[in-house]
């Protein structure tokens, strides 16, 4: 048990403060998605793993955790990307160049990525989850030499609905990156895959002990996905997921993640299969 | 340590000397059946025999509603609120009470330590009183006797319709200093005082119960009577969840954001923007509290997170008792073993 006395005053934390960033970039990048590029005040780095998240503020309306989708490696700004879907989101849609955005963070477990390096890399993105998994994308894209394949598995549910569509023709184009694409339903000019991701899994050819599987979308996508990986006998410890909960505060207090017994905040977002699997909540 | 002896009557003289030390907390009436912890006017009015007040002790160290911070929407700028330390002192807490603070003590400050609740918890002390127990305490069957004193600097057991003065710490001592009513005694084992509500098993066998109690048919049970109004959890000591959220001013110009208590037990609690709800169903949100005080925080810390005080119990308008609902668990695990052992 922690107790009052084991705590110095210079260790307790004003942890509901936010930074004020500055949005140095804004685009309207789908019907319902919105891609931003922010600057710390000082110009400083986030400070951010692949996978983390931020609680993102706006004054008179609230919190909400987003995830960071920028690599670790660009310096100086960060990016959101957020689809507009609640009240804060939607007001967040009117934020343009120059306008200040609160930001708390990073926070949570994202990537480990020292167990990561060297190996095969199955990314497995449902819809917006392809905006935190970009964040691990474009890491490996940037220590291209430290990890062996990049596999990217794409599914959303309209062409129109995808997201980073000039990133996906650069990740098709090239040779160490194996992209595929499907969508739900096409329309006339869809030429790719259709239907749901679990249809791209059967036909790929792993490595099964050099492959990590990095797995984020809508919440009922895990488990077929899951039972997919492991019909290809892919090992439990080599599956990774980044789960969606309400984490309103980020610091492990509020109660609102929880699953079961976890704090989402604070084990996850990211977690690896083996640490979840016991809990009922979790999938 | 010291005792010393200290007539009822003379109770409020020494209310009135610890208020030199600071503000003065205790258990007052409140309308014909109820009890509050309030600031001391008039130490003749401060209750020694009292069940358990409505809200916990918690209120004073995380306020129902507390503001976080001023903004301003025009310039898109805040202002921080600065707690201040300021030195209080609790009078007449129960022990269960000390320990649900002791409990908030290691939520709040293990992982990132929130700095209000630090500051408000600062140079606070802590004057114990026994309790007779009434039908809903139970807080000796999670490990809890009346006279446990751990946490408080001073305790004063009643005998006899007088009381007994512990002296526990050097703050304790303080907080006697110049004061002559008392008189040195030895302490008195008072037996008398029962329990009446009891859980079946040891507290130590209850995360047993509950590894096997996922699926039991008695969160069905306690779902149906359940009306989700949250009452359990705003009344529970041990409980901390919040909403942060903001108002804003008639001239939307500026605003704050506040925090208010929360309960896991509120259809929306577990809710994501998009509608996807992780604990939909009523029997996933009953489930869920009686797992934060029995099961997850008890298996990391080896403490059952409920202190018995009943209030959950007490309060609520369905009639859900907690403890039968552990002791239902307890039942439904018997039988199972039962069956598992007579099995060919």
């Amino acid at each position: 048990m922690k107790r009052i006395q084991d705590v110095q005053s210079h260790e307790a934390e004003d942890l509901y403060y936010p930074t004020m960033c500055t949005v140095k970039n804004a685009k309207q990048i789908t019907e319902m998605e919105k891609w931003y590029e922010l600057e710390m005040p000082a110009g400083e780095s986030l400070g951010h793993g692949p996978g983390q998240f931020v609680e993102v503020s706006a004054f008179g309306i609230g919190e909400a955790p987003i995830s960071v989708s920028s690599s670790p490696s660009e310096n100086g700004t960060f990016e959101l990307c957020i689809r507009q879907v609640g009240t804060l989101t939607n007001v967040l849609k009117n934020y343009e160049q120059g306008d200040t955005i609160g930001i708390r963070g990073p926070f949570g477990k994202g990537y480990p990525m020292e167990k990561l390096f060297g190996k095969d890399i199955l990314i497995v993105a449902g819809g917006i989850g392809l905006v935190p998994l970009r964040s691990l994308i474009n890491y490996v894209l940037d220590n291209r030499t430290e990890f062996g394949r990049l596999i990217i598995l794409y599914g959303a549910k309209t062409p129109a609905e995808l997201l980073f569509k000039e990133e996906l023709d650069e990740w098709e184009a090239r040779d160490d990156v194996e992209l595929h694409v499907t969508v739900d339903q096409g329309d006339e000019n869809w030429t790719g895959n259709t239907g749901v991701i679990t249809t791209l899994i059967p036909g790929l050819d792993l490595k099964l002990n050099t492959t990590v599987a990095a797995i984020t979308g809508p919440p009922v996508m895990y488990k077929f996905v899951v039972m997919s990986l492991k019909s290809k006998q892919l090992p439990d410890d080599q599956i990774y997921l980044s789960l969606e909960r309400r984490m309103k505060c980020g610091v492990g207090k509020c109660g609102h993640c929880q699953i079961n017994g976890v704090y989402c905040c604070q084990e996850g977002p990211v977690f690896n299969y083996v640490d979840i699997k016991p809990l009922e909540e979790a999938l | 340590m010291e005792c010393f002896s200290l007539l009822r009557s003379d109770v409020p003289a020494l209310i009135d000397h610890v208020g030199a030390y600071g503000e003065v907390v205790a258990p007052h009436g409140k309308g014909d059946v109820s009890y509050s912890f309030e600031v001391v006017r008039d130490s003749n009015d401060v209750v020694l025999d009292y069940n358990r007040t409505l809200l916990p002790l918690k209120k004073l160290f995380l306020p129902p509603v507390e503001k976080l911070m001023d903004f301003s929407l025009k310039n898109k700028s805040f202002d921080p609120v600065e707690v201040a330390i300021k030195p209080k002192v609790y009078f007449g807490v129960h022990s269960y009470e000390m320990q649900s603070i002791l409990r908030l003590d290691h939520s709040m400050l293990s992982g990132s330590a929130e700095s209000n609740y630090f500051k408000r918890r600062q140079e606070s002390r802590f004057i114990g009183i026994s309790f007779t127990p009434d039908e809903f305490h139970f807080s000796e069957s999670v490990g809890i006797l009346i006279e446990e004193m751990e946490g408080f600097d001073l305790f004063l057991n009643e005998v006899d319709g007088d009381f007994q003065v512990y002296v526990l710490t050097d703050h304790g001592q303080e907080l006697l200093q110049g004061f002559t009513k008392m008189k040195a005694t030895q302490p008195e084992i008072v037996e008398e005082r029962k329990f009446k509500k009891k859980i079946r098993y040891h507290y130590n066998r209850l995360p047993r119960v509950f590894q096997y109690a996922y699926h039991s048919d008695v969160w069905a049970d306690v779902a149906e009577r359940c009306v989700g109004c949250g009452a359990c959890t705003l009344t529970c000591p041990t409980c901390f969840c919040f909403d942060v959220q903001d108002e804003v001013t008639v001239a939307a110009e500026d605003g704050m954001r506040q925090r208010s208590w929360d309960s896991c037990m509120l259809t929306t609690f577990a809710e994501v923007a998009g509608g996807e709800n992780f604990r939909e169903k009523a029997i996933n949100r009953t489930r869920h509290r009686l797992y934060r005080k029995f099961k997850y925080i008890t298996d990391e810390e080896g403490l059952p997170w409920c202190v018995g005080c009943g209030r959950c119990t007490a309060f609520c308008p369905a009639g859900i008792s907690l403890p039968d609902i552990v002791n239902d668990l307890i039942q439904e695990d018997e039988k199972a073993q039962y069956h598992r052992s007579v099995r060919v």
